[in-house]
Formats: C-alpha cells, structure tokens, sequence
C-alpha cells in the first residue's frame, strides 16, 4: 500500500470540450491538512467531484487508501465525509431529521447524530425546520454531516464559503483540531491563500485547471521573502551604477529594489550609492506577502 | 435497500407527499358518493342484477386518470426533494450504490401508489355499504382485479415518471409528459395493444386482462433497470 491517503495520476476532466482539470496529481498523506488553493473556476470543485465519484475523470485515476476509486466506490466512500461547493438540505426537515436520513444510509448509531451535532454546536436548533438556518447554520450542518460516518478523510469544498469572520474562525479552529483528536485526514479547498495559510499544513495550488505548486506550506512562506526598496534620485543611474558593482538589483522604471542580504551588504550598497553621489532618500524593506505570490502564480487573477 | 427506503420515507415526510395518496381516492370515492347519491334510483335500477359491480366500474372510470395524474405528481415530488437544495451530490457521495438510490426512489413511488390504490379498494366497499348494498354480495376478487391489475399494468408508467423526474431538474416536462400521459390515457382503450398507456385498461384483442398486467410488470422490470443503469453512469451535478 502506497504511503498516500489520496492519490491521483493524470486526473483529467473535460466539459464541453475543454480541458476543466487537466493532469492533476494530488498527493496527500495521512493526518495532513491539505489546503486545495486556486481562484475561481480554476476546477476545485471539479476535482473534488471526481474524488467523491460523483463525476467521471475523462481520463486519469484516483487511488483513495491506496484503492481505485473506480473499483471500490463503496469501500472507500464509507471512510470519507465531504461537502461539496455548499451545503445540501432537505429544508422542510430539522436538522436532526436531515441528519437521521443520512444515518439510515451509513447504518451508524443514533448517539453519533447528538454528538456532530454537539461538535458544530446545533444542538439547540436542531428541532427547528433547516429552511429558517443562516447560512452559517447550513454550513455547520453540512460540516455535521460530512462527520456523521465518522470518516478518516474528510472533504471540504469552500467551507468557511459565507460565513463571518467569528464563524470562519470556528471552522477553521474545528478543522485544525480535527487531525489531532480523531486522526481525520483533510481535504480543504479555498480561494483564500490566507486562509490556507493559517490551517493546512500542505498546500497545492491550482489554476486553468493545472497543478501549478504542490509542496508543505513552510516552502510557500519561505518563497515570501524580504526585499530591499531603495528610493534615490536618479534611480535609473543608480541601478546601472549599482549593477555594475556586482549588486542584485531590479529596476522596473519606478521602483528600484535590491534582493535583501545581510546587514553589512545593504551597508555597502548604501555606501556605494553615497559615494557616486546620489541622494539616498529612504532605504525600505518589503516583504512580499503570501497573496502577492499567490496572485503572480495564478497570473493575476487570483482572490478578491 | 432497507436503509434507503426508511431514508426516503423519512425524506417526504411534511411534503404534503401522504396528503395527496390519501386525496386521490378520497377524491374519487366521494364524487362517487355525490354521483350515487343524487342518481340512487336510476343507477340501482339500471345496475339492479349487480349493484356492486355497477359501483366498481363508476370508480374505476374515475381512478384510472386519477392513478396517470397521480403518478406523475408523485414522483415530481419525491425528486423534488433532492433538486431544490441539489441534495443530489451529498445523497450520491455516500457510500451507497447509484442504482440502488434510483431503485429506492421507484419503490417508495410504487409502495405510495400501491397505499393510494388499497385505500380505493376500502373506499369503495365503505361506499358500497353507506349506499346499502348487500353486503354478502361484495365481489371481492373483480373488485381486487379491478384495483390492482390497473396499477401492475402502469408499472412502466410510474418507473418513466420517476425517471424522468429524476433525470431533470426542471420539473416541467415530467410534469407535461405526466399531463399529456393522463389525457392519452383516458382515451386509451381505442388504442392498438402495444401502447402502454391502453394497458391500465385491462382492454387487449385476447379478452385477457392478465396480459396486459404481464406485460406491464414486464416493460416495468426492464425500464427499470435501464433507468438504474443510465443513473449509475451520469455525472451529478
Ligand atoms: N458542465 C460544464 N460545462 C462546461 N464547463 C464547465 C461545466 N461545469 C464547470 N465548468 C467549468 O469548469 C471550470 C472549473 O469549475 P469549478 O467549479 O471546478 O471551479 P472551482 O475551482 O471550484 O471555482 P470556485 O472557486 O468558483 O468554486 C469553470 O471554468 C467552469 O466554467
Ligand atoms: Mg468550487
């Protein structure tokens, strides 16, 4: 059995002949928190889809638990929990009933409704009719839900999608915990790369459709490095002066930026700078956040 | 299986979904009650050898176009559930089987049909004994015949409605094929043997009413497992 929860090869989705995912492979390991990042209509949900069996890859294979997705449905789908884009109801039933009609399907004991329901904080509701829910509520149903089966993987489309920030905060601290107490691997997908940052410990990233970075959170931050900004009088010299030096320095016709090094390094540039007299007016760092790099690997179109 | 029917009984519940198994006979008993009692004289006259059997036809010429109408309804409201909140994709990401789902759902719409069709049976006797009839008389296996020969022979009926209702979101054209089903269905018995629509009528060039029942059942089975087929290959949106 290989080392991966959930593994796919080549995952490919076409809709209307286009290419909505294209050779993804995604790796995620046991009790990790995978964060599933991409902008809107990069194909989340659409891999998620596929995931779950709910869509068919055009071509590609999903192994969950180190089984094909395609031979074990079943087998596989009894371990997972999962929400998909945003939450399903029966509005005319209350939210124990939404909960029972799942039950009868996953033959689990009646005691597992009160707890999910004590763990997403609804038991006082719960009498009441689904249709007069917040959409929070909904949600924290939905995340019910997908709990009740007791699921060692657990997916989530967009969970936090709707909510305020004292309810995001609550998913998001719900999720975290999640791996800890009951040893639940986790799928969470988002537009947010804030929000990634601040639960998942792995992240992939994807957009067009393509797997454009895969790797541990730590290796996304370490690529939001500092930089050097320095504003002097006639950048343009400054920089060919600075270049010539063997510094490493951008000029992009407005701002004149030095990849940071140490401190004596910066002292020398600045020193540099004073002897050709130029007329150093401010020496700043910038440090690049994780939502700039986002938005350049997405190419721009990335969260709101 | 047992999990998904108890799942679907849950499902409907406060749907108003039992309101309308019970309506339909209750329906067609009181108007017959309406109709025999304004006419008492002249329909037991004219039905004077065999005042039971003349009850048994006037509901049935009315519980036929109920049964078509009936059909339809029910299985737009029992899809209707999973397509207003696209309960769809949560339903089928559990671990249960595609063409058991869909089989689940043809079920319970022919467990409610065959509820709505027992309840005329009993309607009709308890009007048979309001208007007095002898009660020693009650022609128990024509009146059962009469019942639930149409109901087999609409089987494929019921498992198109479902199918339809299930395979489109927009509840329009099950609803339309169900209208225009129920209209064609009226007329049904001056059509050739083939058509599904004259089998409720027991009516066929054999003079045997258990064909048209066999053949019911038959196109029943066999729609039914293309529906459960054509369901477990389709993408959920
Ligand atoms: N049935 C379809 N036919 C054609 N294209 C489709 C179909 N369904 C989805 N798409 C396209 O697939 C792309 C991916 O959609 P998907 O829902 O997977 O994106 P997403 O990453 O989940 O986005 P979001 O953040 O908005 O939820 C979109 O560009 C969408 O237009
Ligand atoms: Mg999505």
């Amino acid at each position: 059995m290989s080392k991966w929860i959930v593994e796919t090869n080549q995952l490919t989705k076409k809709l209307g002949g286009k290419a909505v995912v294209s050779d993804v492979n995604l790796r995620i390991k046991e009790g990790d928190i995978y964060g599933f990042l991409g902008p809107n209509g990069a194909g989340k949900t659409t891999t998620i889809r596929m995931l779950l069996g709910l869509a068919k890859p055009t071509y590609g294979h999903v192994h969950i638990f180190g089984h094909e997705l395609a031979r074990k449905r079943i087998e596989i789908l009894r371990k997972v929990g999962s929400l998909v884009e945003y939450p399903s109801f029966y509005g005319h039933l209350t939210a124990y009933d939404n909960l029972e009609a799942v039950r009868r399907l996953l033959d689990v004991p009646r005691s597992r409704i009160d707890q999910v329901l004590e763990v997403v904080r609804l038991t006082k509701e719960a009498r009441r009719a689904v249709k007069g829910y917040s959409l929070g509520m909904k949600q924290r149903l939905g995340i019910a839900t997908a709990l009740l089966g007791q699921p060692q993987l657990l997916v989530l489309d967009e969970p936090t999608n709707g909510l305020d920030p004292a309810g995001i905060l609550e998913i998001r601290e719900l999720i975290k915990r999640m791996p800890q107490e009951h040893g639940v691997t986790i799928l969470v997908s988002s537009h947010l790369l804030s929000e990634i940052d601040q639960m998942a410990n792995r992240v992939g990233i994807i957009t067009k459709g393509k797997m454009i970075f895969q790797d541990e959170t730590q290796v996304l931050r370490q690529q939001a490095r500092s930089r050097i900004q320095l504003a002097v009088s006639e950048p343009e010299e400054a920089w060919r002066m600075l270049l010539a030096h063997g510094y490493h320095v951008d000029w992009d016709r407005q701002q004149l930026t030095a990849e940071l090094t140490d401190d004596k390094a910066v002292a020398t540039m600045v020193a540099a700078l004073v002897q050709h007299e130029f007329a150093v007016y401010r020496v700043q760092e910038e440090s690049a956040s994780l939502e700039q790099i986002f938005l350049n690997m997405t190419g721009g179109e990335g969260s709101l | 299986m047992r999990g998904i029917l108890a799942s679907e009984l849950l499902k409907i519940r406060g749907k108003m979904v039992w309101f309308l198994v019970v309506l339909g006979p209750v329906g067609v008993i009181l108007l017959q009650a309406v109709n025999f009692g304004l006419r008492y004289d002249y329909l037991t006259d004219q039905y004077a050898d065999d005042l039971w059997g003349g009850l048994i036809g006037n509901v049935v010429t009315l519980a036929l176009p109920t049964l078509l109408i009936g059909i339809a309804i029910l299985a737009s409201m029992a899809a209707g559930i999973e397509h207003q909140t696209n309960a769809w994709k949560q339903l089928l990401a559990l671990p249960v089987s595609r063409s058991a789902v869909f089989a689940g759902k043809a079920l319970l719409h022919v467990l409610l049909l065959f509820v709505s069709c027992t309840l005329m049976l009993i309607g009709t006797l308890a009007l048979g004994f309001v208007l007095g009839f002898d009660a020693g008389a009650i022609p128990y296996g024509r009146l059962a015949e009469l019942v639930y020969y149409p109901f087999l022979a609409a089987l494929p009926l019921m498992v198109l409605q479902v199918w339809l209702s299930i395979t489109m979101a927009n509840q329009a054209v099950p609803l339309t094929v169900g209208i225009i089903g129920m209209i064609v269905g009226m007329f049904g018995s001056r059509f050739d043997d083939w058509v599904p629509y004259k089998w409720p009528h027991l009516i066929n060039a054999a003079g045997e009413p258990l064909y048209s029942v066999a053949c019911g059942i038959g196109l029943g089975v066999v729609l039914l497992l293309i529906g459960m087929l054509q369901f477990a290959g389709k993408d959920v949106k």
